[in-house]
C-alpha cells in the first residue's frame, strides 16, 4: 500500500510539473540557443508557474524554418529574430505589435534602450520586436603599420581615413577592407549617415540622389577605383589583417575575440576605434530582437520571458556567457563591461549607431544597391550616374 | 486474363496519390499563382491576394535582370552542356579500356563530387579560385601566367562556376556512360579490328555510334539540368560580380524567397517550365529524324 502511494503522488507530481506549468516554447539560433538554456532556467527559478522550452535552430536553416513555420501557422511564442529579418518577417504580420505590452511595462522602457536598437524592432511604424543584444561596427586597425605612416592614432575622420589607406597601399598591398558582396548596404550606410544623408527621408522621398548621398558614395567608390581596397572575391580576413595586407577594415564586436583566437601573433598590433568622422561618427546598428508571435496562445508568459531578458543584470549575465552586447544602456554600467578596452569602444560606438529603416521591400532596396555599388566600383558608372539609377530602382520599388 | 480492380488500385494507388500531393498540385497552385500578385502581405493573410492575369508575365518581358539571368543560364549551357559530353564521354572510355588499373577507383573518384554538399565544394571552390592564394592561380604562375581575379572579375566569374558545374557532373556521366560501354558487345570491335581500324577510328565509327542513346540521354538530362542552374553561382557568387552570375532560378529564388513576390516568382517559374519543355521536345523531334 505505502509503495502504491509511492507510484502515486510520483505519478501526480510529474502530471502536476507537465500540465501545470505553462509551457513557453522559443526559438533561438546558433550559439545563442545553446546557452539561452542557463538563463531560462534561472526564469524558470523565479517564475516557478512558467516552463521555457528552447529550440536551437542552426543559422542556415533558419530563413526558411520560420519562413515555413509562419506559412503553416506553426510557430513558437517568442523567437530572436536577427535584425535585418524584422522587415521580411514583421510585415508578413505574423508578429504581435508589443505597444500595448510596453506601456504596461515597468522594465522595458523605450528609453531604456538605445535609441538605434530600439529602431531594429520598429517595423512600419509598429513597434513588433525589442532588442534582445545589439552588434554594431567600428573600425579596426594595425597601430604598427599606421604608426610607420605617420599615424599614432586611429583616423579620425574621412580625410585621415583616405589619406592613411593611401599611404599604407603605397606601402604595402591595400589600405582598408571595403567590399561586401551581398547586403552591402551594411558598408556603404554608415558613410552615408556620417554625412547626413540616408535612402528615404521622414516623409517617405527617396533622397539617394542628393548630394549628401552621393558624396559619401562617390567617396566610398573612389578607395575601389583608386585601388586602396580589394575588389571581389578577397582572401581571408585575419590573415589578411595579420600579414598586413589590409591593415583596416570595419567589423563588429566578435572580431575581437576572433582575432585574438586566431591570430594571436599580432597581439599588441592593433586596435579598435570609433567609425571615422564627417559631420557625425555614425555607425551600423545590428544584433537580434524578441518577437512574439500573433499566433502564440501564451502571450503574458512570452512577453515575460522578453521582460526578463531586458533586465540589465540578465543582460550583464548574458555578455558573460556569449559575449553578445547588452541592448539596455543600463547595463553597461556593469564593471564587467568596463574591463576590456576594445568593448568599451563599442560600447560608445552604440550611443551613435542606426538600423536601416524597416519597410517591407527593404530586401528588394538592398538588393538593388548591391548592384548599383557593383557598377560604381568596377567603374561602370560614375557614382552619380549610379545614385540616379538607384533612385529609379527605389522609387519603382516603392510605388 | 484480367487484373482485379482491387490489386490495381492498391499497387498504383500510392504512388499515384502521392505524385498528386506533391508534383502535380502544387504545379497546377503555382500555375495559379503566377496570375495573382501573391506578396509578402499575403503570407499570412490570403484575403490580400488579387488576381491579376498576366500582369506578371508582362512585367518579366519587361525585365532587363530577367533576360540577363536568360542569357546567362544560356551561355552556360551552351559551354557547359557539350563541356560535360565530352569529358564523361572521354573518361568513360578510358576507365573502360582493358589495359586500365584500379578502373573502381577512378570511378569513385569521379563520382565522388556528385555526391559531395554543394556547399562543401563551394567553399573549398572558392578557396582555390581565390585570386591570391588560390591553387589554381598558383598552379598558372609556374607556368609565368597571371591567373585572373576569377570571382570577382565579371567577364571570369561565370568560367568559373561553369568549371564547378562540369567538374560536378562529370562523375555521375561517366556511370552512364560506363553503363552503355559496357553493352557494345566486343565482336564490334573484333571485326573493326580484323577490317584494320584503328584504336581512334574504332571509337568513332563503333562506340559512338552503339553509345547513341546514352548520350541522348545525357543530353537531354544535362540540358534540364543546367537550365534549372542554381546551388553553384548561389554558393559561389550570390549571381555575382555585376549580375554576371545571375541564373533564372537564382533571380526566381531572389524574387520568391527573398522578397516574397511568390506571383512573380511563379511566373518566371513557368517561363522556365515552358523552356525547358520546348528544348527537350525539339531534341526528341530531332532524335526521331534520325532514326
Amino acid at each position: 500500500m505505502k509503495r502504491l502511494v509511492g507510484v502515486l503522488s510520483i505519478f501526480l507530481i510529474l502530471v502536476a510539473s507537465t500540465f501545470g506549468a505553462t509551457k513557453i516554447t522559443v526559438w533561438a539560433m546558433g550559439e545563442e540557443a545553446k546557452s539561452l538554456d542557463k538563463l531560462a532556467q534561472l526564469f524558470m527559478q523565479e517564475y516557478p508557474e512558467y516552463e521555457v522550452n528552447v529550440q536551437a535552430i542552426p543559422w542556415a536553416n533558419a530563413y526558411d524554418k520560420i519562413l515555413t513555420g509562419i506559412a503553416g501557422r506553426q510557430v513558437p511564442d517568442v523567437a530572436q529574430m536577427g535584425t535585418t529579418w524584422m522587415a521580411p518577417f514583421g510585415s508578413m504580420g505574423a508578429f504581435e505589435d508589443l505597444t500595448p505590452y510596453i506601456q504596461k511595462s515597468e522594465i522595458v522602457k523605450p528609453e531604456n534602450f538605445f535609441e538605434g536598437a530600439w529602431q531594429t524592432g520598429t517595423v512600419d511604424g509598429n513597434q513588433l520586436g525589442i532588442p534582445w543584444y545589439v552588434d554594431t561596427r567600428a573600425l579596426y586597425y594595425r597601430t604598427d603599420l599606421l604608426s610607420e605612416v605617420g599615424y599614432d592614432h586611429a583616423p579620425q575622420n574621412w580625410d585621415e581615413l583616405y589619406d592613411a589607406a593611401k599611404k599604407l597601399t603605397e606601402k604595402g598591398k591595400y589600405g582598408i577592407t571595403l567590399y561586401q558582396p551581398q547586403d552591402n548596404y551594411q558598408v556603404l550606410m554608415p558613410f552615408v549617415w556620417q554625412n547626413g544623408g540616408d535612402i528615404v527621408d521622414s516623409n517617405g522621398k527617396v533622397i539617394v540622389d542628393q548630394p549628401e548621398f552621393v558624396e559619401a558614395f562617390a567617396y566610398y567608390t573612389r578607395f575601389f577605383t583608386e585601388k586602396l581596397a580589394p575588389i571581389g572575391g578577397g582572401g581571408n580576413l585575419f590573415q589578411d589583417f595579420a600579414s598586413g595586407d589590409t591593415p583596416m577594415f570595419f567589423s563588429g564586436p566578435w572580431m575581437v575575440t576572433m582575432i585574438r583566437d586566431q591570430v594571436p601573433q599580432i597581439k599588441g598590433k592593433w586596435d579598435v576605434a570609433l567609425m571615422p568622422q564627417k559631420k557625425t561618427r555614425t555607425s551600423f546598428m545590428g544584433g537580434s530582437d524578441l518577437v512574439i508571435f500573433r499566433d502564440s496562445k501564451n502571450k503574458e508568459g512570452a512577453w515575460k520571458f522578453i521582460e526578463f531578458l531586458s533586465r540589465p543584470d540578465i543582460q550583464v549575465k548574458w555578455y558573460q556567457i556569449v559575449s553578445a552586447l547588452p541592448s539596455v544602456q543600463a547595463a553597461w554600467d556593469d564593471p564587467i563591461l568596463q574591463q576590456d578596452p576594445m568593448i568599451k569602444v563599442f560600447g560608445e560606438q552604440l550611443n551613435d549607431a542606426k538600423a536601416p529603416v524597416n519597410i517591407p521591400q527593404f530586401q528588394e532596396i538592398s538588393v538593388s544597391m548591391d548592384r548599383r555599388v557593383e557598377e560604381a566600383i568596377y567603374g561602370r558608372k560614375t557614382p552619380e550616374q549610379a545614385a540616379k539609377d538607384l533612385k529609379n530602382d527605389i522609387e519603382k520599388i516603392l510605388r | 486474363m484480367k487484373t482485379p480492380l482491387r490489386a490495381i488500385i492498391t499497387f498504383i494507388g500510392p504512388p499515384i496519390i502521392l505524385l498528386f500531393i506533391f508534383m502535380l498540385i502544387p504545379i497546377f497552385v503555382s500555375l495559379f499563382i503566377s496570375f495573382t500578385d501573391f506578396d509578402v502581405y499575403a503570407m499570412y493573410d490570403w484575403s490580400n491576394v488579387s488576381f491579376i492575369g498576366f500582369e506578371n508575365y508582362i512585367n518579366l518581358m519587361k525585365d532587363p535582370l530577367f533576360w540577363r539571368a536568360l542569357l546567362n543560364t544560356l551561355y552556360a549551357l551552351v559551354v557547359a552542356m557539350p563541356l560535360t559530353v565530352i569529358f564523361s564521354l572521354s573518361f568513360a572510355a578510358l576507365i573502360n579500356r582493358e589495359g586500365t588499373y584500379l578502373k573502381n577507383f577512378f570511378k569513385v573518384s569521379f563520382y565522388l563530387p556528385s555526391i559531395t554538399n554543394t556547399v562543401a565544394i563551394a567553399i573549398v571552390w572558392a578557396w582555390m579560385l581565390n585570386p591570391d592564394y588560390g591553387l589554381i592561380n598558383w598552379f598558372l604562375s609556374l607556368f609565368g601566367i597571371r591567373g585572373p581575379n576569377w570571382l570577382g572579375d565579371p567577364a571570369w566569374a561565370m568560367p568559373s562556376v561553369i568549371m564547378l558545374v562540369v567538374w560536378k557532373a562529370v562523375g555521375y556521366n561517366i556511370i552512364l556512360f560506363t553503363a552503355g560501354l559496357q553493352n557494345i558487345p566486343d565482336y564490334l570491335y573484333e571485326a573493326a579490328e580484323l577490317d584494320g581500324a584503328t584504336r581512334f577510328q574504332q571509337f568513332l565509327y563503333v562506340t559512338i555510334p552503339s553509345l547513341r542513346p546514352t548520350i541522348f540521354f545525357v543530353t537531354v538530362m544535362t540540358v534540364i539540368g543546367y537550365l534549372q542552374l542554381f546551388e553553384e553561382p548561389y554558393m559561389l557568387t550570390a549571381g555575382g560580380p555585376l549580375n554576371s552570375t545571375l541564373s533564372i532560378v537564382l533571380y526566381l529564388y531572389r524574387q520568391g524567397f527573398r522578397f516574397f513576390k511568390l506571383g512573380y516568382a511563379s511566373s518566371i517559374a513557368f517561363v522556365l517550365f515552358l523552356m525547358i519543355f520546348a528544348l527537350t521536345f525539339i531534341q526528341m523531334r530531332a532524335r526521331r529524324n534520325e532514326v
